[in-house]
């Protein structure tokens, strides 16, 4: 202390007698000194304090007691800085352990898209944060059935993250391709409902397509409508499926519809991050979802993806607000 | 070894009470301006706690003397509602970041040593401890 | 982005209005007014969502426990004046079906389809 004492009364009677931008220069270059050495800033004002009685002499009684007082606030002053510098370190830590949870994730809830010669399949999933709170899950059995999952979870970041790998678990336990929707529906309704707490709950579009017979099977629960294009009349039709949330009451049945595909007809599978638009109040957003995708519906389902993305990203100001999946079979 | 003083923490004025006993003891001993600030910001804390959270209790100062050296000890005795996880308040945490009081951490980083014992539903006990640098 | 919730008795019910947005951020706020409300003093308890502007999934979490609660604690719960956008919402969800729920147009809602 008696050092960095020593060399601020230097500084400052050196500023004293000549106020020029090289002494200021230096005094700058001090303070980074004390901020190195976490000197606090009721320090700082005894370091001023004593400099000037140093250098003019004794105070005047008020100018002393003004200091006092400086001092005596500044304690405070200066907890409230250390308190933010030690929440910045924590922040730090807890960012280190959110991307090592985010690595997990991405290795445990991995996406592989089937490649079958029977019908195309394209996807994106974009999380709006670290961690996502859609998730797809394609299940494929010796070329007679693939099937498809696009679950929301609610909320978003780690809570999300965390129910939905008990929803990969559960499907996992499924095993078989060839399950109908319904049945799925019901058992994962079972799983979830036991395990989270009363406002937690997922939104699940299940989809299974019989590649021999061109059969789409679907069902839903509480989830976003799916789009069926019928390229013959050039008609899309909603795939509605009404059938409650998963995770809100134990024992819950589940309906399943069935359409026939035929060359060219596609399906879109979404999350409401696709289709809400908070600042856009008015827009009729699968509508616009129509649109886009009519522009496209000449490319192959993975570019089809991509486009209906970009677009909607750009109608969102290139700031999504929920995350965002899209998935689209396409015969 | 040591003079005591107590001090009955009943209202928000006994606070001022505390932090005045406080900084005349420190300046007695011979605490800087700067460490007196700091011993009746401690002190003021501390009163301010028992004041909120146990509605009353004492704040005792008192000398220390050992091995040539001195310094002071202030002791925070409440029976209030006690607190169920120690180690929570000696961490820093954001939800007192927006309010007037500092909290635990920061008495800590005011004085030398800090221990605290609680007991829930029967009250808790904060002692500081300040040495005189030499 | 706030969300206002006011109550009052009403007789034997317990009337509340909610106003503002409800996401991420206010649902949590929301979640802490309901918590307040002594279930088992009401016949009816009766939510005003008609200022209610926006409400994402975290919202619909929030409804879904209070409605949970509410019927642990035999309960009765009523939402009310709910925009389009908002019967959406519970409709797509399959809500409608099991909760009690009045949209803004008066329109009475027949559950007779299930």
């Amino acid at each position: 202390m008696g050092y960095l004492q020593v060399q601020y009364e230097k500084i400052l009677s050196d500023y004293l007698k000549n106020q020029s931008e090289e002494n200021l220069y230096i005094g700058q270059n001090y303070i980074r000194q004390l901020i190195q050495k976490n000197i606090t800033p009721e320090e700082v004002i005894n370091i001023h304090k004593q400099a000037v009685e140093q250098l003019h002499g004794t105070l005047p009684k008020y100018v002393e007691h003004a200091y006092d007082f400086l001092i005596e606030v500044m304690v405070h002053y200066g907890l409230k800085v250390k308190e933010h510098q030690s929440l910045l370190m924590k922040q730090e830590e807890l960012r280190i352990e959110m991307d090592i949870a985010t690595k997990i994730q991405n290795l445990m809830l991995k996406t592989n898209i089937p490649k079958l010669n029977q019908i195309d399949i394209g996807m994106v999933s974009v999380p709006v944060r670290k961690m996502n709170g859609d998730y797809v899950y394609f299940l494929q059995d010796d070329g007679h059935h693939v099937s498809v999952a696009v679950t929301d979870v609610v909320g978003k970041g780690v809570p999300a993250a965390l129910c939905m790998s008990m929803v990969k678990y559960g499907l996992d336990t499924l095993e078989y391709a060839n399950n109908n929707p319904s049945y799925v529906l019901e058992v994962l309704n079972r799983i979830i409902e036991k395990s989270v707490d009363d406002s937690m709950f997922v939104s699940l579009f299940y989809g299974r397509f019989d590649v021999e017979n061109n059969i789409f099977t679907y069902g839903s629960a509480g989830h976003e409508p799916a789009f069926y294009y019928n390229a013959k009349e050039s008609k899309f039709y909603d795939l509605e499926s009404k059938g409650l949330l998963l995770g809100i009451l134990p024992e819950v049945k589940y309906r399943q519809s069935e359409i026939h595909l035929n060359d060219g007809d596609f399906i879109i599978m979404l999350t409401d991050g696709v289709t809400e638009f908070r600042k856009l109040e008015e827009l009729d957003s699968r509508q616009l979802i129509r649109d886009i995708v009519m522009k496209f519906k000449h490319l192959n389902a993975q570019q089809m993806c991509d486009e209906l993305y970009k677009q909607i990203l750009c109608y969102q100001n290139y700031q999504l607000e929920d995350d965002f999946t899209v998935v689209i079979m396409k015969k | 070894m040591s003079e005591k003083s107590i001090v009955e923490i009943v209202t928000e004025w006994d606070i001022v009470t505390a932090r005045q006993q406080g900084r005349n003891e420190a300046k007695a001993i011979g605490f800087t301006t700067v460490d007196q600030a700091r011993i009746a910001t401690a002190i003021s804390e501390l009163a301010k706690n028992i004041y909120l959270y146990a509605s009353e209790g004492d704040i005792i100062i008192e000398r220390l003397e050992e091995n040539n050296r001195i310094g002071i000890a202030i002791t925070a005795i409440d029976k209030g509602p006690g607190i169920a996880n120690l180690q929570s308040v000696l961490e820093d945490s954001f939800s007192n970041s927006g309010s007037s009081s500092v909290g635990i951490p920061a008495v800590k980083r005011l004085m030398d040593k800090l221990e605290i014992e609680s007991e829930v539903g029967k009250g808790t006990k904060v002692r500081i401890e300040k040495w005189l640098k030499r | 982005m706030k969300v206002n919730v006011q109550l009052r008795e009403d007789g034997d019910m317990l009337r509340g209005k909610i106003e503002g947005e409800i996401d991420t951020f206010t649902a949590p706020i929301l979640r802490d007014e309901l918590e307040t409300i002594t279930i088992g003093k009401y016949s009816l308890i009766e939510l005003d969502l008609s200022n209610v502007n926006y409400m994402d999934s975290t919202g619909i979490g929030v409804f879904v426990g209070f409605y949970k609660k509410v019927n642990r604690e035999d309960g009765k719960l009523k939402l009310t004046q709910l925009s389009d956008r908002l019967t959406r919402l519970f409709e797509i969800t399959g809500l409608n079906e099991l909760m009690d729920i009045e949209t803004l147009k008066k329109v009475e809602l027949s559950d007779g389809n299930i």
